[in-house]
């Protein structure tokens, strides 16, 4: 789904039934149909709540990849991750790498971090997660390569069913990120990769950190 | 985006996504190179802009045109921006310089290459209360080649710079102290044990001492070379250069190991690279691995008997002058860079006031070295013999590149690091015993 102009931004329909925060009962009917999935669920009233969930689980001194997400900008847990000094993150690690010579050591630790923080674009009221990503880069540590994996989900992201998660991808996240990946790299975005996670089976590697707060794409 | 850094879905998937450092200035100088050195051996990511990109500097400044005498100019992620920048300014401003957590040490280590890791990493795992000291980047000389294919435990190779990271992060998580940028000013004997004063006046006490502080690159002794220095001459296998220098013409100068890692480096990236030699075999001074990758490499053509001789250059280097034992004219090499990377020299200087005996060509004496040394032997103060790896001073050891008659592989300086630590045990037994 790469176009060469870009799309323009979403539709004021897309931007009417995604951008819209749910209600109390849907997020928290959600949060524990995560919990039922074996995603250990949380959700808070705010992005600054979020911020101080996600330290409380971050090991001092881990070594942490920070997904490419609006949301944990906005939160200030990129800045958490890659400036405070307390952990040991990956993407300024990887960025200065030599790209010809270390390109094998560049793909191992990006595909198997201590932890992955990110975002997801869509949960679904029956506990379902869907994430996508232009390159697909990072959903290969979030099914399995990652120990661990801390999801902070913006509160307008709850929709009905996977089939709507999907249309939420195509018509509202994708026009932004798009838009986005043109601004700071030059490049369109895609959804080239779609994950859905209907279940975690190792007890405890996902958490889902869902925020009463309209966040991120 | 960086335009050091090549467009890729992988590039932008892995790039930081906070503000980061950024350097303006003109590539062609010795200020800017010394930062960009300083910040990729610390492996702390950074955007250069060249100081006649008006625009982008105007950007990123906010302001008008650079003074060139303000160049280069730090932006820090924080937005503050440093003028006429130092490595030292720099390293205060990322809050890379932290002071020594203790009072006094069981072992201070000198220079954070691969022995002075191993040492730390063995000393703190087994309780000691150990700190090193690195004026640069920790890695050594190792820290900077492209890929070490013959190090224990790793079939595919492992890069000196991951190698240092990776034992960095291990010798801090076991509690050892890694200072950096803060460089050893003098050590001095004190009670028992010694006195290291660094260059901000930090003083650090500690029960023994390990030199591990290596070697410098041997200087070519060539006419106008010194004013060529980070512009187009450059000491070591540069690897903040590498990307910059894709589509040119490189040369390396150099026949040991670390001159043929810097051509499979620079290989992948300049359009011709051209290796030169002193010597009339690569194999009498190479691991032979390297000296196949290098003689397979269809863009790098190696010189034996081969020396420069002149440079030529305008703001910056243009050509090499070379004299060859097969050609009685001298030939011209046009090239925009030139790395040396010819022997070492041992780096003692900071270690003087220690009075530490050396061999004829600096290297620090240890152990047996020392017995049969009637010199240093003279300035021996215990009934017992130096131990292996134990200078002249007692419970000051030297271990790696800097030591007499060490191997010059960066695994026999690992072993070495190691092995020292051992020792430093039971010369803290005898303290203890006194």
């Amino acid at each position: 789904m790469t176009t060469e102009e870009g799309p323009g931004g979403p539709t004021e329909n897309a931007i009417a039934e995604f951008a819209r925060l749910a209600s109390d009962e849907q997020i928290e009917g959600a949060a524990s149909a995560l919990q039922r999935n074996g995603i250990t669920s949380l959700v808070v009233d705010s992005g600054e709540q979020a911020r101080d969930a996600v330290r409380t689980i971050l090991p001092i001194g881990a070594e942490v990849f920070n997904n490419t997400s609006r949301t944990l900008e906005a939160i200030g847990i990129a800045e958490d991750i890659e400036r405070s000094g307390l952990y040991q993150p990956l993407r300024p690690r990887l960025y200065q790498m030599d790209r010809e010579m270390q390109a094998r050591e560049m793909r191992q630790l990006a595909a198997a971090p201590d932890f992955v923080v990110g975002s997801a674009h869509a949960v679904t009221a029956g506990g379902s997660v869907l994430i996508a990503s232009a390159s697909g880069s990072q959903l290969g540590p979030l099914v399995s390569g990652a120990g661990h994996v801390i999801l902070v989900i913006g509160g307008q992201k709850i929709v009905p069913d996977v089939a709507t998660g999907l249309r939420r991808i195509a018509e509202y996240f994708f026009p932004l990120e798009d838009r986005r990946a043109r601004e700071a790299y030059g490049v369109p975005s895609g959804v080239n990769n779609v994950l859905i996670i209907n279940r975690a089976i190792a007890p405890g590697r996902v958490s889902a950190i869902v925020v009463r707060q309209s966040l991120g794409f | 985006m960086s335009d050091e850094h090549r467009e890729s879905m992988f590039d932008y998937d892995s790039r930081p996504v906070t503000p980061q450092v950024v350097l303006v200035g003109r590539r062609a100088s010795s200020l800017g190179y010394e930062l960009r050195d300083f910040l990729s051996r610390n492996g702390v990511p950074y955007d250069w802009v060249e100081a006649d990109e008006a625009e982008r500097v105007r950007e990123l400044l906010e302001g008008g045109d650079v003074d060139p005498s303000r160049l280069p100019i730090c932006v820090l992620p924080d937005g503050r921006q440093l003028a006429a920048a130092t490595v030292q300014d720099v390293a205060n401003g990322l809050g890379m310089v932290a002071a020594p957590l203790l009072s006094e040490y069981d072992l201070t280590i000198v220079g954070a290459g691969p022995a002075g890791l191993a040492a730390a990493v063995y000393a703190a795992s087994e309780g000691l209360r150990a700190v090193a000291i690195e004026a640069v980047a920790p890695g050594g000389q190792a820290g900077t080649t492209s890929m070490i294919e013959n190090y224990l435990g790793f079939p595919q190779g492992i890069s000196g710079n991951e190698l240092a990271t990776r034992a960095t992060a291990q010798a801090r998580r076991f509690g050892a102290e890694v200072l950096l940028a803060r460089p050893l000013v003098d050590i001095v004997p004190e009670d028992a044990g010694y006195l290291a004063r660094l260059s901000d006046g930090t003083e650090v006490r500690t029960r023994s001492v390990l030199a591990a502080s290596g070697v410098d690159w041997r200087r070519l002794d060539v006419a106008g070379l010194d004013d060529l220095l980070g512009a187009g001459v450059y000491y070591g296998a540069g690897p903040s250069e590498a990307v910059s220098c894709r589509g040119c013409r490189v040369a390396i100068v150099g026949g040991g190991n670390s001159a043929g890692q810097a051509v499979v480096r620079f290989s992948r990236y300049a359009s011709r690279v051209t290796l030169l030699v002193r010597g009339s075999t690569l194999s009498d001074s190479m691991s032979q691995y390297l000296v196949s990758k290098v003689s397979e490499l269809e863009n790098v053509d190696i010189r034996t008997g081969t020396e420069v001789v002149g440079l030529e250059a305008d703001t910056r280097l243009r050509a090499a002058v070379l004299s060859s034992r097969d050609e009685t004219e001298l030939t011209r090499l046009p090239l925009e860079s030139l790395f040396v990377c010819i022997g070492g020299v041992p780096r003692t200087r900071r270690l003087a006031t220690a009075g530490l005996a050396t061999d004829d060509a600096g290297y620090i004496l240890t152990g047996a070295d020392v017995t049969v040394s009637p010199d240093a032997l003279n300035t021996w103060p215990l009934r017992r013999s130096p131990l292996p790896l134990e200078t002249n001073r007692p419970g000051f050891f030297a271990a790696g590149d800097v030591r007499s008659g060490s191997i010059k592989r960066c695994s026999a300086a690992i072993g070495e690091g190691s092995m020292a630590v051992a020792l430093v045990h039971r010369r803290l037994a005898e303290l203890g015993a006194e």
